[in-house]
């Protein structure tokens, strides 16, 4: 067995730049050396992801044009194997369960030390994070 | 002029995008079913350029229920739905039992009631984010056309002032409606807002 300890790629999509800044900051805080892509739409993503297959990603919902919903089931189907962190302000039990289906954790916005943790201990596979 | 910079107006947006999925989520819970949000858009207006095509509404006339919010800044927050499926609504919150005639007799207190849900839930958001405190006054109810609120905002303020409108729009299937959400602040207040968005982007970035 190799153990990858290549640095983690991680793409952040959210069409607020400003939402962008913020989970980039805290996750470079928790992880320096992780390669961060940024999208601002889900079309912009799912090109992202076919291109550079980063291992994780956040995807914020209500974006101008396609649900982030919508664009993570597409990469999921194309891309298994990437983990994949819903991230959304949008809270009903509707938009969570979407969320569980599409096998991805749903993480409540404004983004906060706390929902960025739970973030992390899903893509790094740490228990008691959900 | 330009009133916000670029970041600032973002962030402001995503305040308000969080405090429009709480109001969402009240929603979706009073109703029972799924509330669609859609990206929230913000426009900057001198009082004097609101007139009715400022509301893209397409209905004639609406229930809107007011609640004015004051703390470090003052803001109007006004949720509007279309007349007619003002009162389904408020059955699903009352029980299906009732008939329209008889829901007719709440609709003014139970219409306040979702308002007061909806914008406490919307503003408690944003002050949460903001680390400020915010107070509502009660809210007020009533039948207005996009004419009536274009000349009520309008009124508010000097002609050198400026008015913040956020438009949500918050889609009910099932009941083949929209509701929406409106937040209004005069110059003064707006820049008080626009000096918290700074240091909430200060603790942020």
């Amino acid at each position: 067995m190799t153990i990858n300890i290549s640095p983690k790629k991680i793409l952040i999509v959210d069409d607020s730049k400003v939402s962008r800044m913020v989970i980039k900051a805290h996750i470079l805080s928790a992880h320096t050396d992780w390669i961060i892509l940024e999208a601002a739409s889900g079309n912009e993503a799912i090109a992202m992801v076919d291109n550079e297959q980063p291992d994780y990603c956040t995807m914020d919902i209500n974006m101008p044009g396609m649900l982030g919903t919508d664009a993570a089931e597409i990469i999921l189907a194309r891309h298994p194997g990437v983990r994949v962190v819903i991230f959304s302000a949008n809270i009903q039990e509707a938009v969570q369960s979407r969320a569980q289906q599409l096998g991805a954790l749903f993480v409540a916005k404004p983004v906060t030390d706390k929902s960025i943790a739970q973030a992390i201990g899903h893509f790094t596979g740490f228990k008691g994070a959900a | 002029m330009k009133v916000l910079s670029e970041i600032e107006l973002d962030a402001l947006t995503e305040v308000f995008n969080v405090g429009a999925g709480r109001a969402a989520l009240s929603l979706s819970e009073i109703v029972g079913e799924e509330v669609l949000l859609s990206v929230p858009s913000i426009e900057i207006l001198k009082a004097a350029e609101v007139t009715n095509r400022v509301f893209t509404l397409k209905d004639d006339k609406f229930a809107t229920v007011s609640q004015m919010f004051t703390g470090p800044f003052t803001a109007e927050a006004v949720l509007l739905f279309n007349e007619d499926y003002a009162l389904e609504i408020v059955r699903d919150m009352m029980g299906s039992q009732m008939s329209i005639d008889d829901l007719a007799e709440f609709e003014q207190e139970a219409m306040c009631e979702l308002g007061n849900i909806i914008l406490n839930a919307c503003l408690s958001a944003m002050a949460d984010m903001l680390k400020i405190s915010l107070s509502s006054s009660l809210p007020t109810y009533s039948m207005s056309s996009p004419e009536e609120i274009a000349a009520r905002l309008a009124e508010q303020g000097r002609d050198d002032n400026y008015i913040l409108i956020l438009h949500i729009d918050l889609v009910l299937e099932k009941h083949h409606t929209e509701g929406h959400l409106i937040f209004l602040l005069s110059s003064t207040s707006l820049s008080k807002l626009i000096a918290h968005i700074q240091q909430y982007l200060n603790t942020i970035l």
